[in-house]
């Protein structure tokens, strides 16, 4: 037993050693982009209509093709890296990724870490359940013996703590179809998910229909390291700009707004 | 449902590909990071085995994801040049790493089957440790080695669907993909994975049964 | 200690004890359980896999072929949201009955073919003195066999008992709170990898140390030998 808890002393040690690796230092990211004419950003494949794999198996999503419009103006080729939610922070803190395009909301602790930009959209949270429930607005579902089905790490698991605490919360791993499917099989009798997504389920599942009222409007924002504030204005200019041309909203009235998007991808 | 079959095979093949890849180069490195590890602590030598012990124990007792993310991002955040692992070969290594502890265990065990009647032998006409290793016993224990390597490719195989973290498309994040385009048919596709894994895996644990049968079994213990 | 806040905020990870807490006591509660289910089942497949009646090798090989050539997420897929109403509980299975079969079926599998090999390496001398002061079947599997069966194969029991304590982690994708989903709490919610990740690999340590001391007491006390 000695030997084995010296070893793991050893080893823990070793570990700490390594992990005392800081990021990377800061030179102005934004010179590292027009340098090796390449901006790396981090996406989310978490699902329509934010980022996702179409039916043609070509990455596209409101987020994707906001980026590659940054690229192309920028005047740098567009490098995407994926990852799954939890592999998403460390992307952008390592210096992998240049900034996160994600449909992330910038709460007051997150902001501690990352620095975000203005929101460049403002979503609504609703809930969906099955039809014949009985339940109208989603206020019927906030009572005790329901049960609201959520994605795992999610914002909305908060929110759902805030202001829908009679209800059991239950968080699905998988994103937004898990919790669909939870729904679906009769696991859950709602779940929880921006406008955008819930208008796609009711289409893919036609028994179901999407509550009344929104619990809540969140902002959304992409994100970079803390001390990139060249990158941060960059940003936050750039959503200026497209938000003064028209190009913004059009993205997001085909993308966020309804189910547009559905025919063509 | 039919269409959605259709239309999601291609991916699903395409993922199955990529799971196919990482797994054998994974099982060729782990293999041999293995098999160092075991002779090591076969041979019990002094330092390392201790610290091979220890290897074998904290990679045992954590999950791959914690490994997979030590590797691709914290190892790069030292600023280390090399350590600049894109996702493919910090999956590799990282899964390698974790194999190779099974691996190990195969090793030793093969190696301490050997009857060490045959070691006293060896070492009473003459020969050093290092040519008994290599003459006598590591030619029988390498035989003893090879079935249960069958059983490890299969936790290989289905331990790949990790590295979907770090963005690489294999055979269980294609398939979410496409769940995530037809969320409706969730089921239809996660049965899709479970038979292609099937079709990859099945194989493999028939050769390996195969395999025993003709070589016989080992013990793997510790 | 301030230095270690450098890499890993302890402070802030004290703040979400309570989480870690829920999620420690799922994720250890689910896999005792399946850890018992899996170590019958096991022991139950291993058994008929060396019957000499064909139809129970087969069933038992069959058990064994499909459940380690498929992923364990389909396997509590299908077992949480394809099976029916059961008639003996007259109602569907909760995430965590679901969870706790789909673990304990899925290890089973694979202790299944450790206990078979440890039963195996029983000497032929034991079996027969135990039929000679005529202990049946029954007896010679219980007093006889499997205590030293199971003993001898400890080590790699303990292997898969440490994969089964990990993957229990997937039942999250049936809604059940655990202890990775703790960890993804505190990555949600204060951008913290280090943290979460740390964290969440230290309690598993802890549960797979745990699981160490228990194995070694077992040894000592059914008097398993190695090599």
């Amino acid at each position: 037993m000695k030997r084995f808890k010296r070893l793991l002393a050893l080893s823990t040690g070793i570990l700490s050693l390594a992990l005392m690796g800081l990021p990377q230092a800061g030179a102005d990211v934004v010179e590292d982009i027009v340098k090796r004419g390449e901006l790396r950003v981090a996406v989310q494949t978490q699902g329509p209509p934010v980022s996702f794999i179409d039916k043609n198996g070509k990455r596209t999503g409101f987020a994707m093709e906001v980026i590659e419009m940054m690229a192309k103006d920028m005047g740098v080729k567009l490098k995407v890296l994926d990852y799954d939610w939890k592999g998403l922070i460390p992307a952008v803190r390592s210096g992998k990724a240049d900034f996160l395009a994600a449909d992330m909301t910038p709460n007051a602790k997150r902001t501690l870490v990352l620095s975000f930009t203005a929101p460049y959209l403002y979503s609504d949270v609703v809930l969906y359940a099955k039809k014949g429930m009985g339940f109208k607005s989603w206020q019927d579902v906030c009572k005790s013996g329901k049960t609201v089905a959520v994605v795992q790490g999610s914002s909305n698991v908060g929110l759902l703590k805030a202001k829908c605490s009679a209800a059991q919360i239950k968080e699905f791993a998988g994103g937004g179809p898990a919790v669909a499917q939870a729904v679906a099989a009769d696991r859950a009798d709602a779940g929880i998910n921006d406008q955008a997504s819930a208008a796609g389920y009711v289409i893919e599942y036609p028994d179901f229909q999407v509550l009344d009222g929104a619990l809540k409007s969140w902002p959304l924002s992409f994100a970079t390291r803390a001390d990139e504030t060249h990158l941060l204005r960059w940003l936050d200019n750039y959503f200026m700009l497209i938000r003064n041309d028209g190009r913004l909203d059009k993205l997001a009235d085909y993308w966020m707004r309804g189910p547009e998007w559905k025919k063509d991808h | 449902m039919l269409e959605v079959f259709k239309a999601t095979l291609p991916f699903l093949m395409h993922g199955l590909w990529i799971t196919f890849q990482i797994s054998v180069v994974t099982i060729i490195s782990g293999s041999l990071l293995g098999f160092v590890v075991g002779l090591v602590r076969a041979e019990r030598i002094p330092v390392l085995s201790l610290v091979f012990g220890g290897y074998i124990h904290v990679l045992r007792g954590t999950p791959f994801l914690v490994h997979l993310y030590f590797v691709y991002f914290m190892l790069p955040a030292t600023g280390v040049s090399w350590l600049q692992l894109e996702a493919f070969p910090a999956a590799v290594i990282a899964l390698s790493l974790y194999t190779s502890t099974y691996v190990a265990e195969v090793v030793r065990a093969a190696i301490e089957a050997v009857d060490p009647g045959q070691t006293e032998a060896a070492r009473s006409v003459g020969m050093s440790a290092v040519q008994n290793l290599r003459h006598i016993v590591l030619p029988q224990a390498v035989k003893l080695m090879i079935p249960p390597m069958g059983g490890i490719y299969v936790i290989i195989i289905k331990g790949t669907s990790i590295v979907s973290v770090i963005g690489i498309s294999e055979l269980v994040r294609a398939g979410e993909h496409a769940a995530q385009r037809h969320p409706s048919e969730l089921m239809l596709i996660y049965g899709m994975v479970a038979l292609m894994y099937f079709v990859y895996c099945y194989p493999v644990l028939r050769l390996a049964k195969w395999a025993e049968n003709k070589i016989g079994r080992i013990q793997t213990e510790h | 200690m301030d230095w270690i806040l450098d890499f890993y905020n302890w402070r802030v990870v004290a703040q979400f004890i309570p989480e870690f807490q829920r999620g420690l006591l799922s994720t250890v509660g689910i896999s005792a359980v399946s850890l018992v289910l899996a170590l019958v089942v096991g022991t139950l497949s291993a058994i008929m896999s060396l019957s000499a009646r064909p139809w129970l090798r087969n069933i038992s090989a069959a058990y064994i072929a499909s459940i380690r050539s498929t992923p364990l997420l389909i396997q509590i897929y299908v077992i949480y949201f394809a099976l029916p109403a059961l008639p003996i509980l007259g109602r569907r299975l909760d995430e965590w009955e679901g969870g706790i079969l789909a673990l304990g079926l899925n290890a089973g599998a694979f202790m299944s073919e450790i206990i078979r090999a440890g039963i195996e390496s029983v000497e032929r001398g034991q079996i027969e003195g135990a039929k000679s002061v005529g202990m049946n079947y029954l007896q010679r599997m219980r007093y006889i066999v499997l205590p030293q069966g199971i003993a001898r194969v400890l080590p790699p029991l303990l292997g898969q008992t440490a994969v089964l304590i990990k993957d229990s982690s997937l039942v999250s994708f049936i809604g059940v709170y655990e202890l990775f989903g703790a960890g993804l709490t505190l990555l949600n919610e204060r951008l913290m990898p280090n943290e979460a990740f740390l964290t969440v690999a230290g309690c598993y340590l802890v549960i797979y140390y745990g699981m160490f001391l228990l194995s070694n007491r077992m040894q000592r006390k059914l008097g398993g030998t190695y090599a």
